[in-house]
């Protein structure tokens, strides 16, 4: 179980990132952070991630604060950041280090089978498509068996063909071992492909403005009717997020600010 | 597309004559200097000129044959060998440690960075009294000297690659939960490995070029000590066999280091890459 308590960032400039983000994420559940860009998305995964630590409020897993990196907490960046001097098998068996080499091999192995590189395994990353270096991404977080994923907007770098094959492959993988996936995307329909929940965050400061659960069956049918209008539900939002940006975000700001006062 | 479109037809021109290419790519290099030589060769034979102060190719080559019967060019090289070699390594070692802690640190790079940087645009001959003043005239002032000409370049090589290692490699690293020593091995020491290797070329040539002047200021062996010796003798082979030396000296040690560093750099993605393929 992944909480947040009223998660807010500030930077060392006086930018107000995040402001009072709460949520709550059961396990092996998809929830998906859509808004417009400079809305805090970024900065909240980061803040989940332990990558950056909140200016307040504070994330919980399983009841532990987290305050660095955490083993159970993987993490996608939007570029594959794959090391270019480690072959693809030993950039998927970065994470396991600690491991004895025969288990750790086994281990990099399936995974590398798993998303379809197993021919690749000992090439450089530079010898890779874009596509196939975020499965490569995605099998380096996976190996250590996560808790939570979290991915930043994983697929914005691909082409439209790319990126559909590979949500799907990410909900196979997914599937596997059922972890938390947390994905910051600005793609509503991928937004919609993956999720359970859909998040809609609000700019200036960054905050969660609306919540739609959209309910689809799985697999989902990107053509569906059903589709269709959960689509349209979240672009409604995410206009309203930004139309009532100037009338309503004083108020919140405020109360939230005195809410940390004490 | 523009760029696309100019290289296309070049590739298919080399790659039509790939076979003629291999053969006088090499060739087309030593054509200009080979030429010289033969031209100059038969103007002396010929008796346009009497080679005494620019000697004939068969006189360098009669020198250097002769240097080596007798011992003395082997002798003067491992000497040479040796000041580059112990030069190189203290330059190296200090070099790398200080660069790497003021790449790391910006306390300490404001610390030292000012001081270093107005020590490297003194000239090197400058320091040469002062060095012969505190280290005497024997091998340690040679050798410091030459440290300090090693030093700079590698200093400033490893403080901006330390500098310029990419953020998000490093974050990389962090969500792996890497820090301290293992970061430093597993992130950043690849990560400035091809800058180093730039570096500790550059820095060698710096170490021939110091140990000229370092055996200028007084040396009884040694190739620079053979050019003087050359120069007051008159005796223009010799100067010529000596600088020859240092030339053929200086590109293989370069290419032992460059050779040394290839296993580690063969996953670097360059520009150059395919053409040193060729």
């Amino acid at each position: 179980m992944l909480v947040l308590e009223h998660v807010g960032k500030t930077y060392a400039n006086g930018v107000r990132a995040l402001d009072g983000v709460s949520l709550t994420v059961g396990p092996g559940e998809i929830v998906a952070i859509v808004g417009g860009s400079g809305c805090g998305k970024s900065t909240l995964l980061r803040a989940i991630s332990g990558l950056d630590t909140p200016s307040q409020g504070r994330v919980l897993l399983d009841g532990q604060p987290i305050t660095a990196p955490h083993e159970k907490i993987g993490i996608i960046f939007q570029e594959p950041r794959l090391l270019p001097w480690l072959t693809v098998a030993d950039n998927v068996g970065f994470g396991l280090d600690d491991l004895p080499r025969a288990e750790r091999d086994e281990r990099v192995g399936r995974a590398v089978t798993r998303v379809g590189l197993i021919e690749k395994a000992n090439m450089w990353p530079r010898e890779l498509s874009g596509g196939q270096a975020q499965r490569v991404a995605i099998a380096r977080a996976l190996v250590p068996r996560p808790e939570v994923l979290l991915l930043d907007e994983p697929f914005s770098a691909l082409d439209a063909f790319t990126r559909a094959d590979l949500q799907d492959h990410l909900l196979d993988l997914w599937a596997d071992a059922k972890p938390t996936l947390i994905l910051v995307t600005h793609d509503v329909e991928e937004a919609i492909v993956l999720a359970d929940r859909v998040m809609v965050m609000r700019p200036r400061p960054g905050c969660i403005h609306e919540e739609i659960v959209t309910d689809l069956p799985r697999p989902r049918d990107r053509q569906s009717a059903a589709f269709d209008f959960a689509k349209r539900r979240i672009l409604a939002a995410l206009d309203r997020s930004l139309d009532r940006l100037t009338v309503e975000h004083v108020e919140p700001k405020a109360t939230a600010g005195a809410a940390l006062w004490w | 597309m523009a760029v696309a479109a100019e290289e296309a037809p070049v590739e298919r021109r080399e790659r039509k004559s790939s076979s003629i290419t291999r053969f006088t790519r090499p060739v087309l290099g030593i054509v200009i200097p080979v030429g010289l030589a033969v031209v100059w060769e038969f103007a002396v034979r010929a008796g346009w000129s009497n080679g005494r102060l620019v000697p004939p190719p068969s006189r360098i080559y009669e020198e250097f044959a002769e240097l080596a019967r007798t011992g003395e060019l082997w002798r003067h090289v491992v000497v040479t060998l040796v000041r580059v070699a112990l030069g190189f390594a203290l330059g190296t070692v200090a070099g790398t440690i200080l660069g790497a802690i003021a790449g790391y640190s910006i306390i300490v790079r404001r610390l030292i960075d000012p001081s270093l940087q107005g020590l490297r645009a003194v000239p090197s001959i400058a320091w040469i009294p002062l060095f012969i003043l505190w280290l005497g005239i024997f091998e340690t002032s040679k050798i410091a000297l030459i440290a300090v000409g090693v030093f700079f370049p590698i200093y400033l090589g490893v403080m901006g690659a330390v500098m310029s290692v990419d953020r998000k490699i490093v974050e990389v690293g962090r969500a792996f939960r890497l820090s301290g020593f293992a970061m430093v091995r597993r992130i950043l020491l690849p990560a400035v490995l091809p800058a180093y290797v730039i570096a500790l070329r550059s820095g060698l040539g710096l170490g021939w070029m110091f140990v000229i002047a370092a055996e200028f200021m007084g040396a009884s062996e040694g190739l620079g000590y053979l050019l003087i010796d050359g120069q007051q003798l008159g005796k223009p082979a010799e100067i010529v066999a000596a600088i020859l030396a240092f030339a053929v000296l200086g590109k293989a040690t370069d290419a032992v280091v460059a050779l040394a560093a290839a296993p580690f750099l063969r996953w670097e993605d360059r520009f150059s890459a395919q053409a040193e393929v060729d």
